[in-house]
């Protein structure tokens, strides 16, 4: 399985176009007229939002594992 | 809120919809999450200039930003290829302008349009979508509706959350980055493309002109790379010794090239345009073929209002996979194969074709040329190539 991680934005380089939400496979990322949406119970890890990104906006962070 | 139809998103297959349902004396909600339909553009904005005639769209100055005659393309070592017709064959639109005539022709026609209106969900009720749930400003609305046409665009978020599979592999997307800027030397009267997998992976540069010395320069590669598109079109224009100091917009966008969506309609949802991956993958064009899809789809939605039967809305899917999705499956095909292709095979073949090859391939008569190609003494010489030229006839 994937390492699970937290895709954060840098809103600076940003453009809202939407892409990263289009080819994420599971609607972990909802892209709004004034803002981007991250939801971590639905993210698998995979990656693509972050290779799509045109301007490379995204990045992961690797998720703190809970006990 | 109660409509027959509520349309999702305003960019091209939206309001073409919302038009021609408005059009049959339907009522019908037009949506869209910007506050201004059109802005900020995501398109290089050349489209042919048969779809005016094709669609009924007025060709009105106000967004024809500039008439084309033709093409060039460039190898990666530099060879030319230049298509010209004496007519005009495409133009560059002013995208922001057209994309809001697109939502004023259907609110004309009956439509009601609301920008600035998000959808957030869809709503359920007895096992079946009854609407959708939206955001205006700060307020929720909820838009009751027999008939929701998801039209958003790459994103398909409301297609998806209304259980229509929109999924594709990241392979079949482009990332895409843009500078409308001011840029010299290139023949305002053509667009320009320039291929090779140093220069665009999969894709290509281009510079769409809309002035004598301003144009749309941007650049798609595949978006499962490793390096982002924005860096590509950086080096481009630094390799070419073009100045990026004045630059009016930033563009960016995904585009798909493939993976079109097999259910069109499901229930009494409907999906057109980008948000169905309906786009040419070879150059990832989606406009013309979002009007398209959005023409078929009105027809069926129409049909099924009138009959009061919404399986009919199935003929959609129907329809357009024996028409353009036909098409669309051959031309993704194309780009398969020239996926393959080397920068040296690349130079050699552009080397190699002539303009009237050229015309004919724009004219969707390649098998000839293949043909043509396949007797070239440089070609022969290569069973790698011969391998490839055949797949595609
Ligand atoms: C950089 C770039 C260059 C391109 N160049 C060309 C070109 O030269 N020629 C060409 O033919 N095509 C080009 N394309 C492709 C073309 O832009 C699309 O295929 C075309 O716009 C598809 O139209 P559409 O109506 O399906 O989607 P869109 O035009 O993307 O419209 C979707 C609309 O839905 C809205 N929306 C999304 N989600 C919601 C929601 N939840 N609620 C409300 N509204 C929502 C969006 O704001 C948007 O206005 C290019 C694309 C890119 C990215
Ligand atoms: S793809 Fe990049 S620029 Fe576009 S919305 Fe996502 S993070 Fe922002
Ligand atoms: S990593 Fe994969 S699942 Fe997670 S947000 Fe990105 S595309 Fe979606």
């Amino acid at each position: 399985m994937a390492e699970k991680i937290r895709v954060v934005v840098n809103e600076d380089k940003c453009y809202l176009c939407g892409g990263c939400a289009g080819v994420c496979p599971t609607l972990a990322i909802e892209v709004h007229s004034s803002g981007w949406e991250f939801f971590q119970d639905k993210c698998i890890g995979c990656r693509i939002c972050i290779n799509a990104c045109p301007v490379g906006a995204l990045s992961a962070k690797p998720l703190e594992v809970k006990e | 809120m109660k409509y027959d139809v509520v349309v999702v998103g305003a960019g091209i297959a939206g309001p073409i919809v919302a038009r021609n349902v408005a059009r049959a004396g339907f009522s019908v909600l037009l949506i869209d999450k910007k506050p201004a339909i059109g802005a900020p553009k995501q398109c290089a904005e050349g489209i042919s200039i048969k779809v005016f005639d094709k669609y009924d769209i007025p060709y009105d100055r106000r967004y024809i930003n500039r008439e084309i005659y033709g093409a060039k393309l460039y190898s990666p070592s530099g060879h030319e290829l230049e298509l010209r017709y004496k007519e005009v064959s495409g133009v560059i639109l002013e995208r922001k302008v057209f994309d809001k005539m697109l939502a004023y022709y259907a609110a004309k026609a009956g439509a009601d349009v609301l920008a600035r209106t998000e959808a957030t969900d869809v709503i359920r009720r007895d096992g079946r979508i009854a609407g959708i749930r939206a955001k205006h400003e700060d307020e929720p609305v909820e838009i009751r509706a027999d008939i929701i046409v998801a039209a958003d665009g790459v994103e398909s978020t409301i297609a998806r959350k209304a259980g229509i599979n929109t999924y594709a592999p990241p392979h079949e997307f482009d990332s895409s980055y843009e500078y409308e800027m001011l840029i010299e030397g290139y023949d305002p009267d053509l667009i320009h493309l320039w291929f090779g997998n140093e220069i665009a992976p999969r894709g290509y540069v281009w510079v769409f002109p809309k002035d004598e010395d301003r144009a749309n320069v941007g650049i798609g590669i595949n978006s499962d790379n490793p390096e982002t598109a924005k860096y590509y079109l950086d080096k481009w224009l630094r390799d070419n010794n073009i100045p990026a100091r004045k630059l009016l917009e930033v563009n960016v966008g995904v585009v798909p090239v493939g993976g079109f969506v097999r259910e069109l309609a499901k229930d009494n949802v409907v999906v057109v345009g980008d948000a169905a991956r309906q786009v040419n993958p070879m150059h990832g064009g989606g406009m013309a073929e979002a009007m398209e899809a959005g023409t078929i789809a009105s027809k069926w939605i129409v049909r099924a209002l009138e009959e009061e039967n919404l399986s009919l809305l199935q003929n959609y899917t129907k329809e357009w996979w024996e028409t353009d999705g036909k098409r669309l499956e051959k031309v993704l095909k194309v780009r398969k194969v020239t996926e393959k292709l080397t920068d040296e095979d690349l130079d050699l073949f552009i080397q190699v074709l002539s303009g009237a090859d050229a015309e004919k391939i724009a004219g969707g008569d390649y098998v000839e040329v293949i043909k043509a190609l396949l007797k070239h003494p440089k070609v022969i010489l290569s069973p790698r190539r011969i391998k490839l030229l055949k797949q595609l006839i």
